[in-house]
């Protein structure tokens, strides 16, 4: 399965935080296992760019879309065979110890059936 | 009933779990492995009345469910087929991804068949399955409902009924739960050794949430409160999955510490409620020690001395053990509080809890004087985690009432009934509130 892991700084980043793991150390087992396929760090959210379309017309907005108190630090696309195995990979990631990992799995279009589970709940909600 | 109505109810409650779990090994796929146990037991109800019942049922039950399975997998795997077709003409689909679905199917297509990809593992497939509904990527109540309705048999509507929700919230819950496993790629299998320990206390914690909305039942009337027999249900449920769970995790004392504390705090049930009219909680002071199930307190103290052997204690041993000296105390005036205040100040400093904090406030009250546990109690009340906690100030009521200061408790009192959420512990503080009235 593939995860894309967004790497996020948060504003409560602890003070001392212990045993943070190398970068280097991450990207050398990660991307050398073949378990992370491509990643890179992102410019801060003042070099973000918007784009939308509206009536025909392309509207290019400075910034990010969505002010939210954690930060998009860079992401990672990995390939792992299960949930656990992804979890371990992102625990193993500096950045969890200081800021925040999420991972949200890929959503490959051949699932139909999720497409529509997905319909129904939003109409649920 | 007919003897294979009888029959087929009892495999239910038996093997259920099992022959789930063996078909979820098999496919990968929860939300398959339920619907073909289901028609299983259909089937069962149906071939049972005619050919008999059958020497080993559950044995049967898997074999049919996993029959079941292998069709519905053909047929999918067809459909695969063409949309694969379709999918490549336009580039889309991964060539390489791995479907466990599609990769039985395929075993079974090659000759190697069910036999041949797994051997009998009855005791590890429930394993799994105890792990994969617990797993903390599911939401917490998600994972409770998950974890009843697969290893207990229970049905959607049984479980919505015991949860006090409609049928169809329940059923959405269940779906959604079932469906995050699927989509986020939850393996259904033990986890790995260095995850093992979270996720060990990651499973109790859910046996223990489950426990506890049916403990919390048995201090409420059950003729005037909705559900409150599906409710008490749940607290006997927990304490079956508990035992399930200590027995297959023989490694892990916690496991045995929880089933303990369950089995320890379970004896007291029929003694938590007065008699009328006055139909109100009994605190464990207050409570009629011959209405305690001895013989599950002599087994929930076996079963503790058993966890602690294993020199490795965790909070629900220590909770346990706890739960173990109120056992013992003949009446609440030979509570050996000195020991439980010691153990609280051992379980603070394993949990840094706040609520264990103002537990253990409590104790220090019983121990040292109500002033002494009002002293302790100030020092962790700003908590933010105790903000909106009724039992804070039905506690702080609890010390003044001891300490002469009916007043301020009173008021303590008033405080707790406008946060509290819970029927039982409602009754108890307008009774004690009440008491105090007429003692002034």
């Amino acid at each position: 399965m593939r995860y894309l892991m967004l790497v996020l700084s948060t504003p409560d980043a602890p003070a001392e935080p212990v045993n943070v793991p190398e970068i280097e150390d991450w990207v050398r087992d990660t991307y050398g296992t073949g378990r992370a396929i491509l990643g890179d760090r992102l410019r801060p959210p003042a070099d973000a760019v918007g784009v939308q379309v509206r009536s025909g017309e392309v509207v290019v907005t400075d910034g990010p879309f969505s002010e939210t108190k954690e930060v998009i630090a860079g992401f990672d696309i990995l390939d792992a065979p299960d949930l656990d195995e992804a979890i371990r990979i992102a625990a193993a990631h500096p950045m969890a110890h200081t800021g925040a990992v999420e991972l949200r799995p890929f959503w490959p279009l051949e699932l139909d059936g999720d497409a529509a589970a997905a319909g129904s709940d939003a109409e649920a909600r | 009933m007919t003897d294979v109505g009888q029959a087929v109810t009892a495999a239910f409650r038996d093997e259920w779990g099992r022959v789930l779990a063996a078909v979820a090994r098999s496919t990968g796929d929860l939300d398959l492995a339920e619907d073909c146990a289901q028609e299983a037991f259909a089937v069962a109800l149906r071939t049972w009345q005619r050919d008999g019942v059958p020497d080993r049922p559950g044995a049967w039950l898997t074999t049919t469910a996993r029959n079941r399975a292998l069709d519905r997998l053909r047929r999918r795997k067809v459909e695969a087929e063409k949309v694969a077709v379709s999918a490549r003409l336009t580039e889309r689909l991964d060539p390489d991804a791995a479907d466990p679905a599609s990769e039985a199917a395929d075993a079974v297509d090659a000759g190697t068949g069910w036999a041949g990809v797994e051997p009998e593992d009855p005791d590890g497939d429930l394993l799994r399955l105890v792990f994969t509904c617990c797993h903390p990527a599911l939401p917490l109540e998600g994972r409770v409902a998950l974890t009843l309705r697969s290893l207990t048999g229970m049905t959607t509507a049984q479980v919505a009924r015991a949860f006090l929700v409609p049928e169809t919230t329940m059923a959405q819950r269940l779906t959604r739960a079932k469906r995050k496993i699927r989509t986020t790629g939850i393996a259904f299998r033990v986890p790995p050794p260095e995850l093992l320990r979270e996720r060990v206390s990651a499973v109790l914690a859910v046996l223990y949430v489950l426990f506890t909305e049916g403990y919390d039942a048995w201090a409420e009337p059950a003729d005037d409160v909705a559900g409150a027999e599906e409710r008490r249900a749940l607290a006997d449920d927990a304490v079956r999955v508990a035992r399930l769970v200590a027995r297959l995790l023989p490694d892990e004392p916690e496991a045995r510490g929880l089933l303990s504390l369950l089995l320890l705090q379970h004896a007291r049930r029929l003694a938590r409620l007065g008699a009328a009219p006055d139909v109100a909680p009994r605190t464990l002071e207050e409570q009629d020690r011959s209405l305690w199930r001895h013989d599950e307190i002599a087994d929930g103290l076996t079963v503790l001395d058993d966890a602690l052997a294993a020199r490795r204690a965790g909070p629900y041993q220590v909770q346990a053990a706890i739960a173990a000296l109120h056992a013992r105390a003949a009446s609440a005036d030979e509570t050996d509080w000195a020991e439980i205040a010691a153990l609280y100040d051992v379980l603070v400093d394993m949990t840094r809890s706040p609520v264990v904090a103002l537990n253990r406030a409590v104790a220090v009250g019983m121990l040292r004087g109500p002033e002494a546990g009002l002293a302790e109690l100030d020092d962790v009340a700003s908590a933010p985690e105790l903000a909106a906690y009724h039992l804070l100030p039905a506690m702080r009521a609890d010390l003044l009432r001891r300490a002469g200061r009916p007043v301020e408790a009173a008021a303590e009192y008033r405080r707790a009934l406008e946060q509290v959420d819970r029927e039982g512990d409602r009754r108890l503080l307008s009774r004690r509130l009440a008491a105090l009235r007429t003692a002034k």
